[in-house]
């Protein structure tokens, strides 16, 4: 029986040669261990790192751990070198993906019926992305195509996993998203409710 | 009631009725259809005039909005006994510009950790091959297995080998452009021909690619303005006609 104190350490080289998220499970089964005590592990390395207020920093992707530079520092960064990034999306890209991750699993048609315009292209290109990808069929008339997001796409957005999504249900916030110098007259609204 | 009408805005006919109804600063629980239709008839009839092309979508919805405008001419009538009755015909669109703000929102929500976002840098993962090198794989054989099998080889490189002593590869002779050229040349001398079709030119080749040849060279041949070709139709006969100037004389070889 490896000890605590090992495995994290071990972890914490496994995630520096890894790059990419790693799998809990994958690192897991390396030491024969669960994948709740694993997933503890790497908690706590993250909350470690955090607490010490470190350069960098451990990010959680759906169940995957990865080494990435603190956010704080970016601006050091790009005094030494220019990192490549990836290219923003656009208005109506976030749109369709919002509604996508809100409403998921969703089909096509359901996605327009929100926006009541067309998105077939939009759609592809998320995809390509690999920001949504195929979720199954629903069983609606048809058997349409049911759109899902990716963990590429909680990484893209610095989530942990979908249960992070803010909430948009609250009705009173979305009545102040639009620019509020316009006066948009939430009073009235108390009224209403 | 004035409004500015910037074109590349709106994401779809949503966008657009958001924005109006919020320029005109309307309690979005109390539209004023009639206006609202006015002004986003009026910015279809804009786009038109600037000749974009107006999305069928922006149609449906002007159809939607004129179709709840003629609906509140209407009285509403109040059958005996049901409470409420009918409701107000602007329900329904209400319920859909929300639920299409929200979505806006969240829209809004993604743009800004989308940003913050690029502030967390990783590392693309390398290639780890030099610390996965799978390790040679060993043959499980004994030592007279690997003579025999060695012995094999040795015996069938020498039979090889005494049949390429004794025999020379040959490859059979492709016709080239040049002497197809020739060839055709030398029907029409022969024949006395001034007309002759593609078709007949082919008739006896088998090969694909001899018919290739031909059509080639006959292209080669019309460049240099030694026949003249004639097709009347697509996919019709094509014919061949032996130019004034004729002769081997004028066909250089390329």
């Amino acid at each position: 029986m490896t000890s605590k104190k090992t495995i994290k350490s071990a972890f914490e080289s496994l995630m520096f040669v890894w790059g990419e998220p790693l799998d809990v499970k994958t690192a897991a089964e390396l030491f024969n261990i669960s994948n709740k005590e694993a997933y503890d592990y790497f908690a706590e390395l993250k909350e470690e790192y955090d607490r010490e207020g470190r350069g960098i920093r451990i990010r959680e992707i759906n169940k995957s751990f990865q080494l990435v530079t603190s956010s704080e520092n970016v601006e050091y960064i790009e005094r030494l070198c220019t990192p490549v990034r990836e290219k923003r999306l656009s208005q109506q890209a976030l749109e369709v993906l919002a509604i996508v991750a809100y409403r998921q699993p969703v089909t096509k048609g359901e996605i327009e019926a929100i926006r009541g315009i067309r998105c077939d292209r939009v759609l592809e290109g998320l995809m390509k992305r690999d920001l949504v990808q195929e979720a199954g069929r629903s069983s609606a008339i048809g058997r349409p195509i049911l759109y899902g997001t990716t963990d590429a796409f909680l990484k893209h957005f610095g989530f942990q996993n979908l249960k992070e999504l803010p909430d948009i249900e609250d009705i009173a916030g979305v009545m102040n998203l639009e620019e509020p110098e316009e006066g948009v007259e939430t009073g009235q609204l108390t009224i209403e409710f | 009631m004035s409004y500015k009408v910037k074109i590349d805005l709106f994401e779809g006919p949503f966008d657009l009725l958001v924005y109006l109804i919020e320029t005109s600063e309307m309690n979005i629980y109390d539209i004023q259809v009639a206006a609202i239709t006015r002004q986003y008839m009026d910015y279809i009839q804009e786009m038109q005039r600037l000749d974009v092309e107006v999305a069928t979508e922006f149609m449906v919805l002007a159809a939607v909005l004129i179709e709840i405008k003629s609906k509140m001419l209407l009285p509403r009538i109040k059958p005996e006994g049901v409470a409420g009755g009918e409701g107000d015909p602007r329900d329904e669109l209400v319920e859909r510009i929300l639920e299409y703000k929200r979505f806006k929102r969240a829209a809004a929500l993604l743009e800004d950790r989308q940003e913050a976002m690029e502030a967390v840098l990783e590392k693309p993962k390398e290639d780890l091959s030099p610390y996965t090198k799978e390790p040679d794989e060993y043959l499980n054989l004994d030592i007279r297995q690997f003579a025999a099998a060695f012995h094999l080889f040795l015996h069938k490189r020498k039979k090889v080998e005494e049949i390429r002593k004794n025999y020379a590869r040959v490859e059979r002779q492709r016709m080239t452009i040049e002497d197809r050229i020739q060839s055709i040349l030398r029907l029409f001398r022969q024949k006395a021909l001034k007309k002759i079709t593609f078709r007949q030119l082919v008739e006896e080749e088998d090969t694909r690619f001899n018919r290739v040849v031909t059509f080639v060279s006959l292209l080669e041949m019309a460049r240099q303005r030694v026949i003249k070709v004639k097709q009347q139709e697509t996919f019709g006969e094509i014919v061949i006609g032996i130019g004034e100037e004729a002769g081997e004389k004028k066909v250089h070889d390329q």
